[in-house]
């Protein structure tokens, strides 16, 4: 996780869209809110959820929101619900109801970014989008605990099919809160409705304000909704394929849909082990060879091949 | 088969190449690059000089290095490229460069890199064998 953005303080659509266009697209993001002075002296409750987790394009988003426990019923006066369930204008209202009731309700966002998700995945040890995300889940909470909020209980959307074993996972990290991880949180908990909207808001302004390092000039009308069947993102990852460097940034090139057509329509490349792939023959050596004059035999000091030095013409 | 090398007398005219970069992958192309437009914006280094970048998604790590005294380094680009391997073959000198970006998949550079072998310790083994 990167170190808090101090400069932009998110109290609109307006200077969410300025953070969001001020920050290096290929690189993660974190903002986090002012702390509602409540938060820090009764206890809380907080609500975590994801939003871009399938798309091929842009920025996957965990956000958090949190509010003390004897709100919650105000909460509901937001109209939260399932981000998804939610009209793009009707989430953008209450992005701007919650953005300024900020006496009550806090929150943060961890923008994890395209170019950082394809890293991880097509690292060498392979990290998987879902130990992305727990860290970014996990990232979140501790910088929540230390802006100082008292965590009570905290709800969280699920990761994968396994509730229980995700919640008893972040249990075994955070022992002394209380913890829920539940299927649909996000229509079962106000809080982490809440956390939805936050996130899928910024995920969505983020390709809207999206500018390519690359120099093009499209807008999000151009690459669609980022979701793989989506034929505009199709059409554009096809049309806007490098075939030297393969995609623009906004693309997770780690996704099959994107390695697919770098298959296909890319120059082939071969990555070149670091490791060293000279296993020792396990074959016995004959006392007969010892009598051949044959070439082959003939070892070479490991310090030629650990030098990458070999013979150009034979002496 | 021999291997010519031309051009030489021309190196001290042409200008030092800044942007050779080796990249930890082979690449089945013979064509230009954008590299200003996809490579270099992505160029980032850290406070121990250590770069960071992206390639196709994948994460990169690099160090610059520079060409030990009294060498050079040289770009050669051959014309006619050979039929069979027993004939001549002609290398011309495009370019020459005093430092390049060595590039590591998901990988510090190290001095166990060959590459950092090579021109640490090679160069000094060189020297004492000819030396004598």
């Amino acid at each position: 996780m990167d170190t808090p953005d101090t400069g932009t303080n998110i109290i609109s659509l307006d200077s969410l869209n300025t953070f969001l266009s001020q920050r290096d697209n290929s690189e993660n993001a974190f903002y986090i809110s002012t702390i509602p002075k409540m938060c820090t002296e009764a206890p809380c409750i907080l609500g975590i959820d994801e939003a871009g987790r399938g798309p091929v394009l842009g920025p996957m988003v965990y956000g958090i929101a949190f509010c003390p426990i004897d709100k919650n019923e105000m909460l509901k006066s937001f109209e939260c619900a399932d981000s998804k369930a939610l009209t793009e204008a009707k989430r953008d209202e209450i992005f701007s109801n919650m953005c300024t009731s900020t006496d009550v309700i806090g929150w943060a966002v961890d923008i994890i970014s395209p170019n950082r998700i394809s890293n991880s995945m097509l690292s060498l040890k392979k990290h998987s989008l879902n130990e992305v995300s727990k860290e970014s889940a996990i990232g979140l909470i501790k910088a929540v605990a230390f802006a100082g909020v008292v965590i009570e209980h905290i709800y969280v959307d699920t990761l994968g099919s396994q509730p229980e074993k995700y919640q008893a996972y972040l249990l075994n990290i955070f022992p002394n809160y209380k913890i829920t991880v539940a299927k649909k949180a996000d229509s079962l908990y106000p809080i982490v409705s809440a956390a939805s909207i936050f996130a899928k808001v910024t995920r969505d302004h983020s390709l809207q304000t999206w500018k390519f390092s690359e120099g093009f000039d499209l807008n999000h009308k151009d690459f669609g909704s980022g979701y793989p069947g989506d034929p505009v993102t199709k059409k554009f990852l096809k049309e806007y394929l490098d075939p030297v460097f393969g995609f623009p940034q906004i693309v997770r090139f780690s996704w099959s849909t994107a390695s697919k057509i770098l298959e296909s329509d890319a120059y082939p490349v071969e990555w070149m082990e670091t490791e060293d792939e000279n296993p020792k023959s396990t074959q016995s050596t004959q006392i007969t060879s010892f009598f051949k004059m044959d070439k082959e035999t003939k070892k070479k000091h490991s310090f030629f091949a650990q030098m990458c030095l070999t013979n150009s013409t034979p002496f | 088969m021999a291997i010519h090398i031309q051009g030489g007398k021309d190196i001290a005219k042409s200008s030092i190449e800044e942007n050779i970069q080796s990249m930890p992958f082979k690449i089945s192309a013979d064509c230009d690059a954008k590299v200003s437009t996809y490579f270099k914006p992505l160029v980032k280094v850290n406070e121990d000089s250590i770069y960071s970048s992206s390639f196709r998604g994948h994460p990169l790590s690099g160090k610059k290095l520079a060409i030990p005294d009294g060498y050079m380094g040289v770009v050669l680009h051959e014309t006619v490229p050979p039929g069979t391997d027993k004939v001549d073959r002609n290398f011309y000198i495009v370019n020459k460069f005093d430092s390049f970006m060595h590039w590591n998949w998901d990988k510090t550079p190290t001095l166990n890199d060959p590459i950092m072998q090579a021109l640490h310790v090679w160069i000094d083994v060189a020297e004492a064998l000819h030396s004598s």
